[in-house]
C-alpha cells in the first residue's frame, strides 16, 4: 500500500491540468488530438484522485473523508466523472474547457479547507452522512448547471451572431444545454434541499436543541439558507412562468445559482463559523473551534 | 491477382446514362447472381447512387479475370442497353487506381457535395448487399473493409466533413443542428414552394424531421411539395398560427414585400413564450424583417449569412483537401504492400512445409539414434533445429516481403519456385 501514499493532489491536479490545455488547444487544432488522449489523461488523473481518496479514507483514524479537505475533493471526483460520461456521448465539444476549471477550482479550495474530521456523535453520525452527500451532490448538480448555463449564452451568443460553428470551442446545441440547465435547477434544489433539512436535524439531534435555538445567524448556515431559497425560488419561477423553462432565462438562473454556491464556499472559506464544530454541553463553541 | 472496376459517375456521365445505368438494391442483387453465373470464380460488388454505378471485381488468378469489355457487355445487357449506347459513358480502372478511386469514393472525396456523408453508408449497404448474395471474396472484402476505415480516417482527422458548402447543408448542418438536438419532434414550417424550400426540406427529412407544414399563396404547389415529404400543406390564412407553433421555418417565397413584419412577429410572440425560433429566410428580397432577429429566442439567417459561411467553408475546404488525399494516398499504397504480399502467400506456405517437412525427418531420425535423451534434451534439441529454420528461411522470406512493396513479385516467385522445386 506504500505505492498509495506517494499519490499527492498535485499528480490528478496535473492531469486535469493537461487535460485542459488540450480541450483549450484542440480548439485551434483537433485534427491531431484525439480524444482518447484527452479521456486518457482525464482517466489517469481520475484513478490517482480515487486511490488517494481511499487511501485517505483507509488511513481515517474516524469517520472516513469526512472534513471540508475531503468533501471538496469528492465533489471535484464527482464532476471528473461527469466531464468522463459527457465527453464519452459528445467527443466532439469542448465540456471540459467549461468544467474542468470548476474542478480545478474545488481542488485549489480543497488545498485550503480544513483537513480536520467534522467532529461526529453516534446520534449525528447517519444525518451527518446525508447532511455531507446530498449537499455534496447539490454543488455537482449547481456546477454542471453553471457549465451549461455558460455554454449555453456563448453558443446563443455565436448563433445570434452568426458565427458558424467551427469558431471557437465546439458547443452541444442550445436544446441539449436548455434540458441539461433545467434538470440542474431541479436536482439541485432538491439535493440543497435535503441536505439543508439533514443540516438542521443534525443540529437538532447532535446538540440536544430545538429548532428554535439552531444558529441561523451562522454565516455557513445563513449563506446555505440563502441558495437554497435561491434555487425554490428559480425552480417555482420556472414551473409557473412558462418563459423561464427555455431560453436563456434558464441559462441566467444557473448561473446566478453557482454565484450563490460561490457566496456559500467563500463564506465557509473566510468567515468565522462554528458550523461542524463540536459545540460545548452548554451549547457555547470553544474558542479553539472557531475557523477564521 | 487482380482488382478492377467499371463504372460512370457524375464526372464523366449525364443524369441520363447514369438513370439508365443505375441499380435499385433488388436489382442489385439480381445483378450479382446473374454475375456468379456467368463468372463463379470472381468477386464482385456492386455500387449504385444517384451520382454513380461501379463495378468492383476481383480475382485471384488472373486468367480467369474478365476483362473490362466483359463487365461493360455485362452492365448494359442487364439494363437491355446497346453497348455501343453506354461504353464511352463508362470508365474502368485496375489494381492500384481501382483501390485509390474506391477510398476516395468512400471518403466522400469524389462526391458532388464534397465532404457528404451520405456515401459511407451507401458504400457500406454495397457491401454489405454483395456478401449477402455471396459475391463478395477476400480481395474484395478487405478493400472495401479498408475503404470504410479510410472514410473513417478522413472524418476523424480532417474536418472536410464539417466544411458544408450548399446553402442548405450549411443552414441544417452547421447552424439548425446546433439550435436543435433532434428534428423528429419539431414543427417545421415551409413558406413557399420552390426549389430552394424543397433543397433545404431534403436535407431536414435526413436529419429526422418528420412534422412538416407547406405553406403558400398557390394552395396546390403547397399541397404538392407536402405531400412528396409526407407533410401537411395548410392555407395562407393560417400562416400566424403556424408561426406561432413552428420550431423552424424555412421561408423562400417570390413575394417583393416582407411577408412577416416586426409588428407582425411581436403580435406572435407572447402565444411562443420564448421559444427558440430558428428561421432560414433564403427568399430575395427578404421575407422576414432583419428586426425579428433581434427577438428573444429568435435565431433568423438570410441567404447573405449563409452564403458568406458557405464560401469560408470552401476556402477552409480546399486547404483540408490535400491531407485527405494525402490519407487515401497512404491507405492505398499499405493495401496494395498487404494485396502484393497476399500473393506470395502460397509459396511462402510450401517453401515453410517443406522445410519443416525436412526438420521433423530429421528429429526422428536423430531420437531413434538416441533413445537414451530425457524429455528436456529433446525439447531442447527440437527448438534449436526450429530457430536453424527459421533462420535460414528469414532472408528469402524478408526478399519476398521487400519485392511485394512495389508489385507482386512475378519473378522472384518465379526463382523461389525453380529453386526448392516447389509446385503451383
Amino acid at each position: 500500500m506504500s505505492f498509495l501514499a506517494g499519490i499527492s493532489v498535485f499528480c490528478f491536479a496535473a492531469s486535469y491540468s493537461v487535460v485542459l490545455l488540450l480541450e483549450a488547444v484542440r480548439m485551434f487544432y483537433w485534427r491531431g488530438l484525439r480524444q482518447g488522449v484527452t479521456i486518457g489523461f482525464a482517466a489517469a488523473g481520475l484513478l490517482a484522485q480515487t486511490l488517494y481518496l481511499a487511501n485517505r479514507a483507509i488511513t481515517a483514524s474516524g469517520t472516513p473523508l469526512s472534513s471540508a479537505f475531503d468533501w471538496n475533493l469528492l465533489g471535484a471526483w464527482g464532476l471528473v466523472v461527469v466531464y468522463l460520461y459527457l465527453s464519452w456521448y459528445h467527443p466532439k465539444t469542448s465540456i471540459g474547457l467549461f468544467l474542468l476549471p470548476l474542478v480545478l477550482g474545488l481542488i485549489a479550495l480543497a488545498e485550503f479547507a480544513s483537513r480536520e474530521p467534522f467532529p461526529q456523535s453516534h446520534a449525528g453520525q447517519i444525518w451527518g452522512t446525508i447532511h455531507g452527500i446530498f449537499l455534496l451532490l447539490g454543488l455537482m448538480a449547481v456546477t454542471v448547471g453553471f457549465m451549461a448555463g455558460m455554454m449555453y449564452l456563448l453558443q446563443s451568443y455565436r448563433l445570434k451572431h452568426k458565427l458558424p460553428a467551427a469558431t471557437g470551442p465546439r458547443l452541444p446545441s442550445l436544446e441539449w444545454l436548455e434540458r441539461v440547465n433545467s434538470r440542474a435547477i431541479l436536482i439541485s434544489v432538491l439535493m440543497v434541499g435535503v441536505g439543508f433539512a439533514s443540516g438542521i436535524v443534525l443540529n437538532m439531534v447532535s446538540h440536544r436543541i430545538k429548532i428554535d435555538e439552531v444558529p441561523w445567524t451562522d454565516p455557513v448556515i445563513w449563506s446555505t439558507a440563502a441558495m437554497f431559497g435561491w434555487l425554490l425560488a428559480a425552480a417555482v419561477f420556472s414551473a409557473v412562468y412558462r418563459p423561464a423553462r427555455s431560453g436563456r432565462k434558464v441559462a441566467y438562473l444557473t448561473v446566478v445559482s453557482f454565484a450563490f454556491l460561490a457566496v456559500t464556499l467563500g463564506v465557509r472559506m473566510l468567515l468565522p463559523s462554528e458550523h461542524g464544530s463540536q459545540r460545548s454541553e452548554s451549547g457555547e463553541l470553544p474558542m479553539s473551534e472557531v475557523r477564521t | 491477382m487482380k482488382l478492377q472496376m467499371v463504372g460512370c459517375s457524375h464526372h464523366n456521365a449525364s443524369l441520363e446514362v447514369r438513370e439508365r445505368l443505375a441499380f435499385s438494391p433488388d436489382q442489385v442483387a439480381t445483378a450479382l447472381e446473374q454475375w456468379r453465373i456467368s463468372y463463379p470464380l470472381t468477386e464482385a460488388v456492386l455500387l449504385s447512387t444517384c451520382n454513380r454505378v461501379e463495378l468492383y471485381t476481383a480475382a485471384e488468378d488472373l486468367a480467369i479475370a474478365p476483362s473490362y469489355q466483359q463487365i461493360k457487355q455485362f452492365l448494359a445487357e442487364f439494363h437491355g442497353l446497346p453497348l455501343q449506347q453506354v461504353f464511352d459513358d463508362l470508365f474502368e480502372q485496375s489494381g492500384e487506381a481501382a483501390v485509390r478511386h474506391l477510398f476516395t469514393v468512400a471518403a466522400s472525396l469524389d462526391s458532388m457535395v464534397l465532404g457528404e456523408s451520405q456515401i459511407l453508408a451507401q458504400v457500406k449497404q454495397a457491401y454489405q448487399l454483395a456478401a449477402q448474395q455471396d459475391s463478395l471474396g477476400p480481395i474484395t472484402h478487405d478493400a472495401f473493409q479498408r475503404a470504410l476505415r479510410v472514410a473513417k480516417r478522413v472524418a476523424a482527422e480532417t474536418s472536410i466533413n464539417d466544411k458544408r458548402v450548399s446553402i442548405a447543408s450549411v443552414a441544417v448542418s452547421g447552424f439548425a443542428r446546433n439550435v436543435f438536438e433532434r428534428f423528429d419532434d419539431k414543427q417545421i414550417l415551409v413558406i413557399g414552394a420552390g426549389e430552394t424550400a424543397e433543397e433545404v426540406l431534403v436535407y431536414l427529412r435526413e436529419a429526422g424531421a418528420q412534422h412538416i407544414t407547406v405553406i403558400n399563396r398557390n394552395e396546390d404547389s403547397a399541397a404538392k411539395l407536402a405531400r412528396h415529404y409526407d407533410g401537411n400543406a395548410a392555407n395562407w390564412s393560417e400562416l400566424d398560427a403556424k408561426l406561432t407553433a413552428a420550431d423552424l421555418v424555412v421561408s423562400a417565397t417570390g413575394a417583393t414585400q416582407p411577408v412577416v413584419t416586426i409588428q407582425r412577429f411581436q403580435s406572435l410572440e407572447p402565444k411562443r413564450y420564448q421559444r427558440p425560433l430558428f428561421i432560414l429566410d433564403l427568399a430575395v428580397p427578404r421575407d422576414f424583417d432583419p428586426a425579428i432577429g433581434d427577438c428573444l429566442g429568435v435565431y433568423l439567417y438570410s441567404l447573405d449569412d449563409l452564403q458568406e459561411v458557405c464560401s469560408r467553408n470552401r476556402a477552409a475546404r480546399d486547404k483540408e483537401l490535400p491531407l485527405a488525399l494525402g490519407i487515401v494516398e497512404e491507405e492505398t499504397n499499405q493495401f496494395m504492400q498487404e494485396l502484393y504480399h497476399r500473393a506470395t502467400g502460397p509459396i511462402i506456405r510450401q517453401l515453410r512445409q517443406g522445410w519443416h517437412g525436412v526438420r521433423d525427418e530429421e528429429l526422428r531420425r536423430l531420437f531413434n539414434k538416441l533413445p537414451e535423451l530425457d524429455a528436456l534434451a529433446r525439447q531442447e534439441i527440437s527448438q534449436a533445429f526450429e530457430r536453424y529454420v527459421n533462420k535460414l528461411l528469414h532472408p528469402p522470406l524478408e526478399s519476398l516481403r521487400d519485392e511485394s512493396r512495389t508489385g507482386t513479385p512475378h519473378s522472384l516467385l518465379e526463382a523461389l519456385k525453380r529453386l526448392f522445386r516447389l509446385e503451383e
